[in-house]
């Protein structure tokens, strides 16, 4: 999933979960009620349909939660949307490289 | 208004100077639309009973596209999933359809044939599926403004009893079922709405919309494909899904705003806190608003806050303004059909160039001629603007392999909650609760997949089997406390 993403959007995979993707982890298990434990999610695993199952009314929670919690806007009218929603790993390089420090 | 038999109604009332679409900045007249619809038209495939599977996202190509079928004499199917084991099914019940698409054919790259990229072809049927045929792909192009300049475009008039749009009920899986629209019923509806809602009204500026609904979605097709041909309204045709998306669009448009949105939408944009552009009113439908939404908009914004009542089978069939009025006013046309018996709740209506209709709603006449919403029938739940059977779904977590005992539950604040899920208790010895659920995302639609799905030694059931509504609250609650 990563292949075709600029080297600004990911980060090179290392085993595990980045601490920034673990908290991401807890606060999508958190506001979804998921029934996975935040460790669980696999970091380029895609978030949507076939990996965790996730709809739109989940991307609507997300973007919520998101907004809140680390102040990052997400907006749909962005070709790199897909990409940024693809998986765990590339929405939190998202919201890494876009929070206010 | 009803016309008669063999009767025409033009494809629009519209000027053709008028402004359709807006999208980054740039205005779409309606004789740019139609002159971008004839040249569309005119690579539409030939066949014997064309459809048009139309899936694009951006609503002034959604309309061309639209536009360009009815045209040809194609009817529309009214299909917002793009996903290939969806599309390939459609393809098989409908030969003869074809894909139009705004962008890349979605999630399906490997199922464009390499030796003819523009046709899409069915990956190796399963079994159950009966193979479909190549599906020609057909890219909608964007419109140029001043498209259709010195050339009259073709303002043909459409058989009013023509069908010339199929929307879908999903239910919770399987074969959706399909409601056809006659043409007159559309115009119908789109005139009804721009009546109530007074978009149009002379003295007032041309309304802007932004919508939330996809175009594909009953609600979203009226709003934003029908009633822009048939009143002086623009629809903005970027981005509107994310509450910041919505946000910039109200922005970047003329007064007067309207906001036609969701339960779910309206609840993620309250919370993001951003007060919008003002706007001349907020439109929701797909389910009952919480009041302290409606609280918000009215008081928070300043803005109406109007409630439209509709089914995919009937169409919009109704209004209220949410804080002042518990009941719905009917639109111009539409009449409850009584049942034999007098002052029984009547659940179907009767709809200007549909005939009489059955709901899976009840509603009960008040004196004044609106209605009250009583509730729903028998154990449809509705969930993001979509409906299931609970039964249904029983029957397939049931069919899931291991599966003893199954029930689906839907929590009691469904209909206030917009982000409210099923949940579902299962016997599965030997079996995980994540194997019974990727075995369930088989057969059920993710949104009425269960959250959470729990594992339980057995089901309450009673000396006859049934389940009671007590047991299984207390399993609920028993669950909810433990874990």
């Amino acid at each position: 999933m990563t292949s075709g993403a600029p080297a600004s959007e990911t980060v090179a995979p290392p085993a595990g979960l980045l601490p920034q993707e673990l908290d991401l982890a807890r606060l999508i298990v958190s506001v979804l009620s998921l029934e996975i434990a935040p460790e669980e999610i696999e970091p380029e695993a895609p978030l949507f349909n076939q990996g965790l199952g996730l709809d739109s009314i989940d991307a609507l929670e997300i973007a919520l939660a998101v907004s809140k919690t680390y102040e990052v806007k997400l907006r749909s009218d962005d070709e790199r949307n897909h990409r940024i929603f693809a998986s765990l790993r590339n929405l939190a390089a998202h919201i890494e490289k876009h929070r206010p420090r | 208004m009803r016309p008669e038999q063999g009767a025409a109604l033009p494809l629009t009332d519209r000027r053709l100077d008028s402004v359709i679409c807006r999208r980054d900045g740039r205005a779409i007249t309606v004789g740019a639309l139609l002159a971008a619809a004839a040249e569309l038209a005119r690579r539409l495939p030939e066949g014997a009973a064309p459809q048009a599977i139309n899936i694009c996202t951006d609503r002034c190509r959604m309309l061309v596209g639209f536009v360009a079928a009815l045209l040809r004499g194609h009817v529309t199917l009214l299909n917002a999933d793009p996903a290939p084991q969806r599309l390939r099914a459609l393809a098989a019940r409908h030969p003869g359809a074809y894909l139009l698409v705004d962008g890349p054919v979605p999630e399906a790259p490997n199922l464009y044939a390499p030796e003819a990229p523009n046709l899409y072809r069915p990956e190796a049927p399963n079994l159950s599926m009966p193979e479909a045929p190549g599906l020609p792909v057909l890219q909608v192009p964007e419109v140029e403004p001043d498209a259709g300049e010195g050339a009259p475009p073709p303002a043909p008039a459409i058989p009013a009893r023509r069908i010339v749009a199929i929307g879908f009920t999903s239910g919770s899986t399987g074969t959706p079922t399909e409601h056809p629209k006659p043409w007159e019923a559309l115009v119908a509806a789109a005139q009804a709405a721009a009546e109530r809602f007074a978009l149009d009204d002379p003295a007032q500026p041309p309304a802007s919309l932004v919508a939330t609904v996809p175009p594909q979605h009953m609600y979203g097709f009226e709003t934003t494909i029908m009633l822009p041909l048939w009143a002086p309204v623009a629809i903005h045709a970027g981005a509107s899904f994310f509450p910041n998306d919505v946000l910039d669009a109200l922005e970047s448009l003329p007064a007067r705003r309207v906001l036609i949105t969701t339960p779910l939408h309206l609840r993620a944009l309250v919370a993001e806190g951003r007060r919008p552009a003002p706007l001349a009113a907020v439109i929701s439908a797909t389910a009952p608003l919480p009041p302290a939404l409606a609280e918000a908009v009215e008081r928070g914004w300043g803005a109406p806050m109007l409630e439209i009542y509709g089914a995919t089978e009937a169409g919009s069939m109704a209004s209220r303004r949410s804080l002042l009025e518990p009941d719905w006013l009917p639109y111009r046309g539409v009449r409850l059909a009584l049942g034999a018996a007098p002052g029984a709740a009547p659940g179907t209506v009767e709809v200007p160039g549909l005939g009489e209709v059955a709901l899976s709603d009840l509603l009960e006449p008040q004196p004044d001629g609106r209605f009250r919403l009583l509730g729903r029938r028998g154990d449809v739940v509705k969930l993001g603007g979509r409906r299931a059977s609970l039964a249904d779904l029983n029957r397939r977590l049931l069919e899931v392999e291991g599966v003893t005992d199954g029930v689906f539950l839907a929590p009691e604040d469904l209909e206030r909650d917009p982000a409210a899920r099923l949940m579902a208790f299962a016997v599965a010895p030997g079996r995980s609760a994540e194997a019974v659920l990727a075995a369930l995302r088989q057969s059920v639609e993710p949104l009425f997949l269960p959250r959470p799905l729990l594992l339980v030694p057995a089901l309450p059931r009673d000396r006859l089997g049934k389940l009671q509504h007590r047991s299984l609250a207390a399993l609920r609650l028993a669950a909810a406390k433990g874990e």
